[in-house]
């Protein structure tokens, strides 16, 4: 029951939420949303050990696919975004053949060559990506209403609520994956590979797993950014943006499911949001990078770890009527 | 009300009121302006990052630029005069914060006219600009299509006008035949590698090697030199780098013993290029960017106010910024204070409209037309006479000015065939 008033809460608060921000805001609030499904599926990939540097490209992928699809095809968008997620994950599973022939710090530099290899591929083949300018004019999503409510998704507050459904099925189901007996695997994949293996359990083959689950969450974000915006090119999922992820997942930590989206949505309302507010907006990339040296000083475990002394004080203060008996 | 906005077609009007309703407590933009209130102006340009080289020094130029109006009474309407103010918002060279940049100018801050570097940015803004028919500017017409009709490009006709370099230099060193040519693999890079290959084949200038395009992520430029210069040309062409680029580059053909031709579209902070190569090196290099302390600019067809003095006080404030858009933007500004006085108001209708009368406007270097059917889809692009300068003793010097029409009318069928080659072409876009 507790849990349910929980749930209904939070889905009022997002009901309201786009309500009370300016429309700049708004903005900021849908490529948060999507943001939040990035770093989450990121997350999945980085409990088996694993960090790539081509996970951006691979929410691309997603991003390309499902536009040329919709548009070379007619597939309606909600379709062209499944499929986006789909391609990136096959996608995902042809690289693991060379990439998780390697591990750590090779599997670093591996996933970034991949990634560059494909973001060329973007570049050198005019027909049908669109070369360096990329692709524009991406089908949006189709208007339509649902009696009380028109869902407009030039507006930033209808395509909010509609990424808002998708983000939150998606991190539903990556968050029972982590719980299922396969996320454990992936936790002893990383932590315990010699007795995981020793049991019977294939590394490469749950190293993969998780790689392309993560890489088809990460292609549906992708197109779900496609198809807001209308336009993508290679530089929109450069090594750059791929630097925005790390240092959300690695600020907010990652140790829990909560970590990485809590340092999206604090860098992020920070960066975009904060400074420029404080008219800021030139030396934001200054600022920026010394919050983040500063945090990774005094926070090494992340912002989770804030979160987690307040809850286990507030455990230990239940736990002391009990302990008192 | 909600239900009339949602279920209505949607004017500009009715999308900024209905706007205002279902975001709670946000205003609603000013459409009209109030007696002697202040007149926004929106600047969507990259401020910081790799790009922000063609955004920070142009809206620097646009604050002096407003000061000196404010200063003279402001900008004069039907009722009265109004002072003009900039609003900017940092884009960072991405088409998603563009977006995001552009509903906060139009929706939040009220602007009146947007302006913008363009590039990969401007199709996050044309839903935007569709939706609201707000008028934007861009300095890069290869954002112009007939979809784009509240878009202009009333300064920077990229790349068009480097043609003027090249037929400068085939008329003034007849001596030099082979070129080779370097860009990166951008949105700016290959429509200028396809203007000065049309620009070379037109002055006779054979090209000795195929365009050599890098990545924009690349920082050793020593094997692209090594690469260009394996041929031994002529000429170096360093097309439209930023100039991120064009220091490392020039530092490489110094150091690699280059004693050729050098030319490009722009140079900008070229005294710490002479800093790092030398003054000897770098004499003779042609670009189309003058400093506006240059004499040529004090003729009477020059459609910019005391540019000597906004030189020296643009170089006062930001000493060694000074680059090739610090005035490109307030140029712009010019064209549209004119055409608001015009109009008598700042509507994006009436403004467009009264600048375009007649179909030819005061574009900086003089009078021009308003041109780009056959290129661009639409004449929404101010072209005319276009300078070409030339470092002479460690200055940048205005040796002459081109015009960009009367090449186009004798090779533009050269420039098309090259444009088309590299799919830059309005309708070849994706």
């Amino acid at each position: 029951m507790r849990n349910l008033i929980i749930w209904i809460a939070l889905a009022a608060g997002l009901i309201v939420l786009p309500n009370v921000l300016s429309f700049s805001q708004q903005e900021v609030l849908v490529f948060l949303t999507i943001n939040i499904l990035l770093v989450a599926s990121y997350r999945l990939l980085t409990l088996t050990g694993e960090w790539s540097l081509g996970h951006v490209v691979i929410m691309g992928v997603g991003a390309y696919a499902s536009a040329l699809l919709t548009k070379t095809t007619g597939l309606p968008v909600p379709l062209g975004i499944l499929a986006g997620g789909m391609v990136a994950a096959l996608i995902a599973l042809a690289l693991s053949y060379p990439l998780f022939r390697m591990k750590g710090f090779y599997f670093l530099i591996g996933s970034f060559a991949a990634g560059e290899i494909i973001r060329l591929l973007w570049k050198r083949f005019r027909d049908p990506f669109g070369g360096t300018k990329g692709l524009k004019g991406i089908d949006p999503m189709p208007d339509f209403s649902v009696g009380f409510y028109n869902f407009d998704f030039f507006e930033p507050t209808s395509y909010f609520y509609f990424a808002a459904i998708v983000v939150g099925v998606c991190l539903w189901i990556l968050w029972r994956i982590e719980k299922s007996p396969v996320g454990l695997t992936f936790h002893a994949v990383h932590w315990q590979d010699k007795l995981a293996q020793a049991s019977g359990v294939n590394l490469r083959a749950y190293r993969t797993l998780a790689f392309v689950i993560a890489s088809g969450f990460a292609g549906i974000s992708g197109a779900l950014l496609a198809h807001y915006i209308g336009t993508i090119n290679p530089n929109s999922f450069d090594v750059e943006v791929m630097v925005f992820v790390l240092t959300w997942a690695i600020v907010g930590g990652t140790s829990t499911f909560y970590g990485p989206i809590l340092g999206c949505v604090v860098l992020t309302i920070l960066n975009e949001v904060v400074l420029r507010e404080l008219g800021l907006e030139q030396t934001r990339p200054l600022i920026y990078g010394l919050i983040l040296i500063l945090s990774i000083l005094f926070m090494p475990n992340g912002l989770e770890s804030i979160v987690q002394k307040f809850t286990r004080r507030k455990e230990a203060g239940l736990m002391r009527p009990e302990e008192a008996k | 009300m909600i239900t009339k906005a949602f279920n209505g077609g949607f004017s500009r009007r009715m999308f900024l009121k209905s706007s205002a309703v279902t975001a709670l407590g946000a205003a609603l933009p000013n459409v009209t302006l109030a007696a002697g209130e202040t007149i926004k102006i929106g600047f969507l340009a990259p401020l910081t990052g790799a790009v922000a080289a063609w955004g920070t020094p142009g809206l620097e130029g646009c604050k002096i630029w407003a000061e000196r109006v404010n200063e003279a009474g402001g900008i004069k309407l039907e009722d009265g005069e109004h002072k003009i103010e900039f609003v900017s918002y940092d884009n960072e060279y991405d088409p998603a914060k563009a977006r995001t940049g552009a509903t906060k100018l139009i929706r939040e801050d009220g602007v009146s006219f947007v302006m913008m570097l363009g590039g990969d940015t401007w199709p996050g803004v044309q839903p935007v600009a569709d939706k609201t028919g707000m008028l934007f500017s861009t300095l890069l017409p290869s954002d112009l299509s007939p979809d784009t009709p509240t878009l202009l490009a009333p300064t920077e006709v990229h790349p068009i006008y480097l043609v003027t370099g090249v037929e400068w230099l085939a008329e003034n060193r007849p001596e030099l035949k082979t070129a080779v040519m370097c860009a990166q693999d951008d949105a700016l890079g290959l429509p200028s590698v396809a203007t000065y290959l049309a620009a070379f084949e037109a002055a006779g200038i054979e090209m000795q090697d195929e365009p050599l395009l890098f990545d924009p992520a690349t920082t050793d430029f020593a094997p692209v030199v090594t690469r260009l210069l394996s041929t031994n040309p002529d000429i170096v062409c360093l097309d439209t780098c930023y100039s991120d680029y064009v220091h490392p580059i020039c530092e490489q053909l110094f150091q690699q013993g280059f004693k050729g031709q050098i030319i490009s579209a722009t140079a900008d902070f070229y005294d710490q290029i002479i800093a790092k190569t030398s003054k000897e090196f770098m004499e003779g290099f042609i670009f189309q960017f003058p400093d506006f302390d240059d004499p040529a600019l004090n003729a009477d067809n020059i459609n910019f106010p005391d540019p000597n003095g906004f030189y020296a006080e643009y170089n006062k404030r930001y000493p060694g910024q000074w680059g090739a858009v610090s005035w490109e933007y307030a140029s712009i500004m010019e064209l549209w204070k004119a055409g608001a006085e015009k109009a008598g108001s700042v509507d994006p209708d009436a403004v467009l409209a009264a600048m375009q009368e007649g179909g030819k406007g005061q574009h900086a270097f003089g009078e021009a037309e308003w041109w780009g059917e056959e290129l661009f889809g639409i004449n929404n692009a101010l072209v005319g006479d276009w300078p070409v300068v030339v470092i002479e003793d460690g200055k940048a010097t205005i040796k002459g000015f081109k015009s960009i029409p009367a090449w186009y009318d004798k090779h533009g069928d050269l420039l098309i065939k090259h444009m088309t080659a590299y799919d830059q072409m309005w309708n070849q876009r994706s």
